[in-house]
């Protein structure tokens, strides 16, 4: 049998998009897709062995320990009570800023995020601390869940950050420096978030009535007890992957075990908390090592195919501005993430994606941050934004399209980072290339 | 309801416990992993001794984690699918989709258990460290697939059920 090799690949592209609109689970769609790719394009004894093996060898890779170690460092972080204090603090230093309990919900997203790898357990912690309070202060909905739902998505961007490790594993980048090269960016957006507050507060001052009750410089210094705790474990945490005194994997373990100990002195880990946390990390973590898998397996096939490397060549020989091809790459991610979820949307595009950033010469540790940028936009474009529907599922009463209406400004800030991080790359770069190893 | 119904039953609830229990097992493994290799840094950091085998014992135990977890994953709705278009769809459209993309996971997760028994006996591999022999490890592909073949025929019989009503 003789087939050009790049049709089989396109058809087995239409066929996994296929299928993932027909409801099948995707990773499995592409582990199929890739099987019977494999066996057209190479024999069916080759591609019938590849699943079973690539199933081993991922659920058995050491670094992927790292998955269920950030993911079950949000379960610890979030029944610590970690949340209401960093709230709680924040509150207080932003009360007299308009919209300030808005300011507050990002704030503290900010900080959960720097002690959990997951974006949707931020949203849903948070939710429940936060949208209360603005209820009972008479927020403007929409002010109140999207601030709620983008505050979520800094999880992604800030360190522990689940997306970064998947973004590390599928292109073989170094995690540590992914993580690293998070941070300032990380920053950037949420003061980004902080601004289009301002901003919504100064054009509609009745969207966030403010608080009246003073408060007192003294009240102020005493509420930075609730902050220091998870700054100390995220100093910990990056400080040790910074000098390289551990790999990520072991910064998991240790920011675990950690934040474990925290909520044993503080007594607030309760066996039912505990036994949440275990079978939402394993939920997780078998969850995206599939995709993972699927993925690994799909990849075969579209490297059998050329695919990816005919493209590079493809964008490559153009001859546009490479900043064009970067331009269309996001608007393909922006449009994907308003279908798949960020993780699915990673494995199914890297593969053929990922080479054409190298073509182009952009620097690989920064697209990471693009990309998972990028994820974290999908979380909140509609029809399907995960965190859309977790705030949905906290805020009563509030539709599902009052919250995209309330994100749609959050997206915009997300776009601009996107923007100033193309410009000047060395937001993302400095801290990573500054590192030992 | 008649007695096979009945017995159907008995044999679904019975499995999907076992489903649950095993993914407990792994879920179980997670805190001494996690205890383990912050036992294995602060060893090699305070003392310079690190504990031989982490790594290894590490891995094994995410395999057990993972891999005992597929199929209750599956079991609480949680491998990720689109379902954006077909929940449009009239039911009788829906449920035969759904007969559709669920024959053709179950088609390749049984290539999965075959070929997972096939490649586990195949290697042979100990670990490098602790000479722990791979294969028990390996064969728990072959295990996930089994309860994930049994998840995905609930599923069947489910959406059949659904279309004859």
């Amino acid at each position: 049998m003789i087939q050009d090799p790049v049709i089989v690949g396109v058809l087995g592209t239409l066929g996994v998009f296929l299928l993932i609109f027909l409801g099948m689970p995707i990773a499995f769609a592409m582990m199929l897709t890739g099987f019977v790719g494999l066996s057209v394009l190479a024999s069916v004894d080759a591609a019938l062995p590849v699943a079973a093996s690539t199933m081993w060898h991922v659920a058995s890779f050491y670094p992927y320990t790292v998955i269920p170690l950030f993911v079950i460092m949000g379960g610890f972080a979030g029944s610590s009570g970690i949340t209401r204090e960093l709230y709680s603090s924040f509150e207080k230093w932003t009360r007299r800023l308009p919209g300030g309990l808005a300011i507050a919900t990002i704030g503290a997203c900010g900080g959960f995020a720097a002690v959990s790898g997951s974006s949707v357990a931020t949203a849903a912690t948070m939710g429940t601390v936060a949208l209360p309070e603005m209820v009972r202060f008479k927020y403007d909905d929409k002010l109140a869940t999207g601030c709620v739902a983008a505050g979520g998505t800094l999880g992604f961007l800030i360190p522990p950050s689940i997306g970064f490790v998947v973004y590390g594993m599928l292109t073989e980048q170094s995690i540590g420096k992914l993580l690293v090269a998070g941070i300032l960016p990380g920053l950037l957006l949420t003061l980004c978030y902080i601004a289009i507050v301002v901003l919504w507060v100064r054009m509609w001052p009745e969207a966030a009535p403010k608080n009246p009750e003073p408060i007192s410089w003294n009240e102020k210094a005493l509420a930075l007890k609730g902050v220091w705790e998870p700054l100390a474990i995220f100093f910990f945490v990056m400080g040790g992957i910074y000098s390289g005194f551990f790999t990520p994997t072991e910064a998991g373990a240790i920011g675990a075990t950690v934040l474990l100990l925290v909520t044993i002195v503080k007594r607030t880990l309760t066996g039912s908390a505990l036994f949440t946390a275990l079978t939402e990390s394993v939920r997780i973590s078998a969850m995206v090592l599939m995709l993972v898998a699927g993925a690994n397996v799909f990849s075969y096939f579209m490297a059998l195919s050329t695919i990816p490397m005919q493209v590079a060549s493809w964008t490559a020989a153009l001859g546009v501005s490479p900043y064009i091809i970067h331009g269309v790459i996001l608007f393909i991610f922006l449009i994907l993430g308003c279908f798949l979820d960020a993780i699915s949307m990673m494995v199914l595009t890297l593969p053929v994606i990922f080479p054409v950033i190298l073509a182009l010469h952009f620097d690989p540790i920064w697209f990471g941050v693009i990309a998972v940028l990028m994820m974290e936009a999908g979380l909140i474009t509609p029809p399907m934004g995960l965190n859309i529907f977790t705030v949905a599922g906290v805020a009563k009463g509030v539709r599902v399209e009052t919250i995209f209406r309330g994100v749609a400004p959050f997206l915009l800030s997300i776009l601009a980072v996107a923007i100033i991080l193309t410009a000047f790359p060395q937001i993302a770069l400095v801290l990573p290339n500054m590192m030992v190893r | 309801m008649s007695n096979e119904a009945n017995v159907f039953t008995r044999f679904r609830s019975v499995i999907q416990t076992i489903t649950r229990v095993v993914s407990y097992i792994g879920m179980g493994l997670l805190v001494p992993m996690m205890l383990l290799t912050s036992a294995d840094v602060t060893a090699r950091s305070l003392w310079s001794r690190p504990i031989p085998g982490t790594l290894e014992l590490s891995s094994f135990m995410l395999s057990i984690l993972i891999l005992l977890g597929v199929a209750y994953t599956h079991q609480m709705n949680g491998h990720v699918r689109v379902t954006m278009l077909t929940d449009r769809l009239p039911e009788k459209w829906r449920e035969s989709l759904n007969i559709l993309t669920t024959l053709l996971t179950l088609f390749i997760v049984v290539i999965v258990f075959w070929q997972g028994i096939v490649v586990a006996f195949e290697s042979g591999a100990v670990s490098d460290m602790l000479r722990i022999p791979e294969l028990p490890f390996r064969l728990l592909v072959s295990v996930a697939a089994l309860f994930m073949a049994f998840e995905l025929i609930f599923n069947l019989v489910d959406s059949f059920r659904a279309l004859i009503k």
